[in-house]
């Protein structure tokens, strides 16, 4: 049986992993390939590292992340963030990156992603879709969140994988951060539109909000952030706690005795 | 022990390459993408990312050098979209596959496609993989239980001895871990299935190094 997958978040800024701190910026929290290993160590079932350059030095030094994270690393990597073209998916691959996540380029030319899965396979284009409630409906939102679009969330998820989406990457703005749990109406309604894998994002406080929306939710995977990085909690402990409550996990792996494998 | 990658133009190496280099430390490892060169090693690897069609093309002109290495004994580790071109063809695109194990590739029957994440490999009874090799995986070693998937098409061949594991998504059953003559074929990633996907791919390179013919 397949097992529902627990996603680790990171957003990238040149050579740092930051965290967003409502109103006052970012705040560095480590380096992005010391994290993913220890997360996958863990028993996180992905990595996803997005890029949030602020300028392009920034961006250039994203790549060179890439590359010295995917050698050290054996589960998956998604990248994401600021992702125009093919061959801006072309690079972030050949850096190593297993799957490509495209957000708000689509929106303005949807061919890309039907571009990106021919050449590369459905099965490594992630739709990243941002949502946020409006007016009883769910709208898309592009640029960070900061941009409101006239699509409708659940429609566009459709159109996405008509168009070549392998996957769905479904973000709350409105939850994003807040730790209340994530926006589990939002996420049964795209999972039950949409005939591919859809990961939960936005809104993880604690493990009770990961098995709902995993459970209520309907989707196929969680993915945290901040609660990571903080120390709210840990991968092994959200493992043992969805194991707890009856989802199939890969279990956190035993600690290797002086393991040299990462 | 020369483990060579052949790079016939269809995946992504750069991560398999590392986590051979980690699974077997005694393996001197390359990459290659002239057949000949690519042939002339102790276990070739065939990776494969993408779709079926595209990747036949650009195994074709290689193909009937490395049909006849496979059949005639060279051992071979087959990744993903690999193992699906040791079957004849495939529903998902034109094209020939290796024709080395007898079947054809076909799609995922499952309401959600791609199967995409960890899922469990059921191995198969004494006497599956043929009577090419000795059984695998050896005695007392712990088999792989879980492996990271990421696929929309399964093979489905035409005689079930050749399976070592099977695995199923929803209520489609299909082959994880196929073995033909010294060839190991994955439909998993073991390169992206952590500490257990390695210490996989160091028991694939000496299963297939182990069977009968394969010691030259």
């Amino acid at each position: 049986m397949l097992t529902r997958r627990l996603i680790a978040c990171l957003d990238v800024q040149g050579e740092r992993v930051v965290k967003g701190v409502k109103f006052v910026g970012l705040r560095d929290v480590g380096e992005p390939a010391e994290m993913a290993v220890r997360y996958e160590r863990e028993g996180a079932d992905e990595i996803v590292f997005l890029d949030i350059a602020a300028t392009h030095e920034e961006r250039a030094t994203f790549l060179d992340v890439v590359r010295r994270t995917a050698e050290r690393l054996f589960v998956p990597l998604t990248v994401g963030g600021g992702l125009r073209t093919v061959d801006d998916a072309t690079r972030a691959l050949r850096a190593g990156a297993d799957k490509v996540s495209f957000n708000s380029a689509p929106v303005e030319r949807p061919e890309l992603l039907s571009e990106c899965a021919e050449r590369f396979g459905a099965q490594c284009v992630v739709a990243s879709i941002d949502a946020a409630r409006v007016d009883g409906a769910w709208r898309v939102f592009t640029r960070g969140g900061r941009n409101a679009t006239a699509l409708d969330a659940v429609e566009w998820a459709r159109e996405c994988v008509r168009r070549g989406a392998g996957e769905i990457l479904l973000t709350s703005v409105d939850r994003d951060g807040a730790r209340d749990g994530y926006d589990l109406e939002l996420t049964r309604a795209v999972a039950r539109a949409v005939p591919v894998p859809v990961i939960a994002s936005g809104g993880a406080g604690d493990a009770s909000h990961v098995v709902a929306a995993l459970r209520e939710g309907e989707a196929d995977a969680a993915l945290v952030a901040g609660i990571l990085h903080d120390g709210v909690t840990t991968v092994a402990r959200l493992k043992q706690a969805m194991k707890a409550a009856g989802v199939p996990v890969r279990p956190a792996p035993a600690p290797l005795e002086g393991s040299t494998t990462c | 022990m020369k483990v060579t990658l052949f790079d016939y133009g269809a995946g992504n190496l750069h991560s398999l390459a590392k986590a051979l280099a980690l699974a077997e430390p005694r393996a001197d490892g390359r990459i290659e993408s002239d057949p000949g060169a690519a042939l002339d090693t102790r276990v070739v690897v065939l990776p494969g990312v993408g779709a079926f069609g595209p990747a036949a093309a650009r195994l074709a002109p290689a193909r009937e050098r490395v049909r006849e290495a496979l059949a005639g004994g060279l051992p071979c580790v087959a990744i993903c979209l690999g193992m699906q071109l040791l079957f004849d063809r495939s529903d998902e695109g034109a094209g020939e596959g290796l024709g080395l194990v007898p079947g054809r590739v076909r799609a995922l029957e499952a309401e959600r496609v791609p199967h995409m994440g960890w899922n469990v490999l059921e191995w198969a009874g004494v006497g599956a993989g043929g009577a090419s090799g000795p059984p695998w995986p050896e005695h007392g070693s712990a088999p792989l239980a879980l492996a990271y998937f990421a696929h929309s098409f399964v093979c489905a061949p035409g005689d079930e001895r050749a399976v070592l594991a099977w695995t199923r998504h929803e209520d489609d059953r299909f082959p994880s871990l196929v073995r033909v003559a010294n060839t190991i074929g994955a439909q998993f990633h073991p390169e992206k299935s952590s500490a257990p996907g390695l210490a996989f791919l160091r028991e694939a390179l000496a299963a297939v190094t182990s069977g009968e013919g394969a010691a030259r």
